[in-house]
């Protein structure tokens, strides 16, 4: 077993949706407190607060920097308190410093929160923040490039390269959204899963890039309670345990990136946070993939050996990691599914991880799970954080 | 919501990249002790931090790597360009760049595809390197300057106000006497482009035929007057012909169509009137403005002058030693009410009273006889341009004496003829009455 001594024994979440109503501080108490419930504590057990940043909202940002959480939510055993910004990959890192508090004695348990209100974002300002966010100001965005735009230019090379279709692809989405249809915090729960038909009839937005194979942007919180590896044993609770990590920088700007170093990056990475964890790639049970788009997921399925190359948008084509399939994959159906919520949908991620693994996600409930494979990803796709995490025992 | 196109943001140890896109070449960063090309170029070189770097001029040959279409939910400072192909392209000299692809259509862009290097000026410091097929059968429209300088843009179908597509001709105001020009392109702040150069001209030579028009009044639509010429045509001034005639051709004769209309033009500065924009004021007859409108000449920040007759109507219209600062400041954010102070507007009115108050002044001036408004235009056109004053005098004198014999002023006259007293006793209770208005 690995060296990680990380447990998250608590979650707590609002539905993903549009909530112009809702104060981002309303969904804070809400998230923080069914955590803290979920996890079976006391408000006064919470000795650390390390949030997520949430993206494009600097008020926020500045209140939560400075302390306001704990005050807020009335935590009198908090001893400290920080943000943590790292993009999509953030909830990574909170998890990691909360690790160290935990580790170096600072805090017994740790509350990691994040919310993110798009709808009462000013139009201006979001459309601002979208176009310039992992997007340089130089020598990429005086050409009129976009989020969906680099995007589409991935995908398109990778289409060329691996020989994948344009049904394939859109099968990637079909996938996502079945398991989002599942799942209640989704803004697609219950509604229709789009055929291949569907996905490509969507209007281009960028080519090759439809609408429905874009992210839809939301509104979204949710909250991890975590504490060490020893302290869950103790407590006899539900509890997801981290057993490997490893991660890789790649570079901020897709124009930089070369494709070689990210597959290289995706197996190396991979292949030793599963070498941490003593688990082999056989025995994970599901493939929470976090790649906020549809081409990342068959590029890194094949690419870590879990298909022939140029095999993966088959995989998703056949129904194998759709609910029921043999590869359970992406079990609330990343940013597609989910709805983009910011840094959040990482952390919605982890969110499920945790869920399966303490045998609460429901309808999506992978049987018997016993280790998960997470992984997230920050910015235009600067990095790749591969865990690994098991069933309390 | 913000239309500016977004330039460049320099680095110190870029500024050399950008000013050597100004004369067409494309540099490479070059680590001179560990021979790597560095893209994006670097304070030091990221592979050995070595401060020894120079660059390299690019062949401007690359291949393409990947690209898009970009058809939708792009920012509104890119609408306009829609649709546009975004494109990375592998250079001969290692490096990889994202860029656009020009002069192609998007059906027949490919990975792999052979293109080279052409330059967009898009700020006075800058040009973008964008990439065209190097196979010349696959360019929608050749830069080769030779062949465009002959090139002359057509309109398929006869222009009529119907099929206007940059400007809106409209009869209108009481009795049908005022004729509305509104330059239309409200996305590109009005800017001038060729077609809507054409529409002018034709507007301004149409409203000529309609004898009850007396006055015109030019506008423009949404929340700018005008703001010069429209960079689109930007690349086809690159011909030394092209250029003489964007002056010559469609400058002049938007400035011809406009003085020699005779009509009194009222030009209604609504926001921003700048560079070509403000000439075209400049060869109207009366301006007023919204207090809020920002004006100025622009063109001597790319190193030229204005070239719509700004250097020859500004001196003209106000004192001297004001009209060189304008045009040597190169500001464009002059406010109308510093215009005003500076002695070139007619009149200025604040924001909420706009409207109201210049309906007035057109209500007014368009109740005039048309005939009368057509000669005045003229006969002060002539004095102002420099004659001597017995030559003006004589213009006047002689404009007024064919006046009074035209003959729908033959016919007023024929009852104050028959009745001598009528006119003054007329005059008397005319002036009673607009005493007592006050």
């Amino acid at each position: 077993m690995g060296k990680k001594n990380l447990a998250i024994i608590g979650v707590g979440e609002v539905p993903t949706g549009t909530y112009p109503d809702r104060s981002q501080w309303d969904i804070i108490y809400e998230t923080s407190i069914q955590a803290v419930r979920d996890a079976g504590i006391h408000k006064n057990d919470v000795e650390g607060v390390i949030a997520v940043a949430p993206q494009a909202q600097p008020q926020l940002t500045a209140e939560i920097s400075f302390g306001k959480i704990p005050e807020e939510l009335g935590l009198k055993g908090c001893k400290d308190v920080c943000i943590c910004n790292a993009g999509g990959a953030s909830t990574s890192n909170c998890l990691r410093l909360a690790e160290q508090m935990i580790e170096s004695n600072q805090a017994k348990i740790v509350l990691i929160p994040h919310v993110t209100v798009h709808s009462t974002i000013p139009i201006p300002d979001l459309i601002n923040f979208f176009a310039k966010a992992g997007i340089d100001l130089q020598w990429e965005y005086p050409y009129g490039t976009t989020y969906n735009g680099i995007i589409a230019m991935m995908t398109r090379r990778y289409m060329h390269e691996s020989g994948t279709t344009e049904e394939e692809m859109a099968s990637v989405v079909v996938s996502l959204r079945k398991w989002a249809a599942l799942d209640p915090n989704s803004i697609f729960y219950g509604k229709e899963v789009p055929t291949i038909e569907k996905v490509l009839s969507s209007s281009m937005v960028s080519s090759p890039l439809h609408k429905r194979e874009c992210n839809v942007l939301a509104d979204g919180g949710a909250a991890l309670v975590v504490t060490s590896a020893e302290y869950a044993k103790q407590m006899k609770c539900p509890a997801a345990c981290k057993l490997g990590e490893s991660s890789r920088y790649f570079s901020a700007f897709t124009t930089t990136r070369s494709t070689e170093r990210v597959k290289e990056g995706f197996r190396d990475a991979t292949d030793e946070a599963l070498a941490d964890a003593g688990v082999s790639k056989e025995e994970i049970d599901i493939w929470n993939v976090y790649l906020a788009y549809p081409v990342g997921h068959p590029m890194f399925m094949e690419t870590i050996g879990l298909c022939k190359p140029g095999q993966a948008g088959k995989m998703f084509m056949e129904g194998h990691t759709w609910p029921g399939g043999r590869m359970p994959w992406a079990t609330i159906g990343d940013a597609i599914g989910r709805g983009h919520t910011g840094s959040g949908v990482s952390m919605a991620t982890y969110v499920e991880t945790a869920r399966q693994l303490m045998g609460k996600a429901g309808a999506r409930q992978v049987k018997d799970a016993e280790y998960v494979f997470q992984n997230t990803s920050g910015g235009s796709g600067m990095n790749f954080i591969a865990t690994v995490w098991g069933r309390n025992r | 919501m913000d239309t500016q196109k977004p330039t460049p943001v320099i680095q110190p140890w870029t500024k050399e990249f950008w000013k050597a896109t100004q004369q067409g070449k494309l540099l490479v960063q070059h680590c001179k002790d560990c021979n790597s090309k560095i893209f994006f170029p670097k304070k030091v070189c990221p592979e050995c931090w070595s401060e020894n770097l120079n660059w390299i001029e690019s062949t401007g040959k690359a291949k393409v790597y990947t690209y898009t279409e970009m058809i939708d939910m792009v920012e509104p400072k890119f609408m306009a360009d829609l649709p546009y192909i975004i494109a990375m392209v592998d250079l001969d000299e290692g490096i990889r760049m994202t860029t656009r692809i020009v002069n192609c259509k998007s059906e027949d862009v490919a990975i792999g595809m052979d293109v080279e290097v052409v330059f967009q000026e898009i700020s006075p410091e800058c040009s973008l390197p964008v990439f065209q097929p190097t196979d010349i059968s696959l360019r929608i429209k050749t830069t080769d300057p030779k062949e465009t300088e002959t090139k002359v843009p057509e309109f398929e179908t006869r222009l009529q106000p119907e099929n206007y597509q940059a400007i809106q001709y409209e009869i209108g105001g009481k009795n049908n006497v005022v004729c509305f020009i509104t330059l239309n392109r409200p996305d590109k702040y009005n800017a001038i482009n060729r077609r809507m150069a054409a529409e002018l001209i034709d507007a301004f030579r149409r409203v000529r035929e309609i004898p009850a028009v007396g006055v015109v009044v030019l506008t423009g639509a949404g929340k700018a007057f005008c703001t010069g010429g429209d960079l689109e045509i930007f690349p086809s001034l690159a011909g030394h012909q092209n250029s003489l005639n964007w002056l010559s051709h469609e400058g002049l004769d938007v400035q011809r169509a406009i003085t020699s209309c005779e009509k009194v033009v009222i030009c209604k500065i609504n926001g921003h009137c700048l560079a070509g924009g403000l000439e075209i004021a400049l060869a109207c007859d009366l301006l007023y403005a919204g207090e809020s409108a920002k004006m100025g000449t622009t063109e001597i920040n790319m190193g030229i002058l204005p070239g719509w007759g700004g250097t020859a109507r500004l001196p003209r219209s106000m004192p001297i030693f004001r009209a060189r600062e304008i045009i040597f400041s190169g500001r464009k954010d002059y406010t109308a009410r510093e215009m005003y102070d500076m002695g070139l507007l007619t009149r200025v009115f604040k924001d909420d009273e706009f409207e109201f108050q210049f309906e007035k002044v057109v209500n007014n001036i368009a109740s005039k006889k048309p005939i009368a408004l057509r000669m005045g235009k003229e006969i002060m056109a002539r004095s102002v341009d420099g004659c001597d004053i017995e030559t003006a005098l004589a213009v006047e004198r002689n404009g007024i004496q064919w006046l009074t014999y035209s003959p729908d002023i033959q016919s007023v006259m024929d009852q104050f003829r028959a009745s001598p007293d009528q006119l003054t006793q007329q005059q008397k209770q005319q002036n009673i009455r607009s005493d007592a208005k006050k």
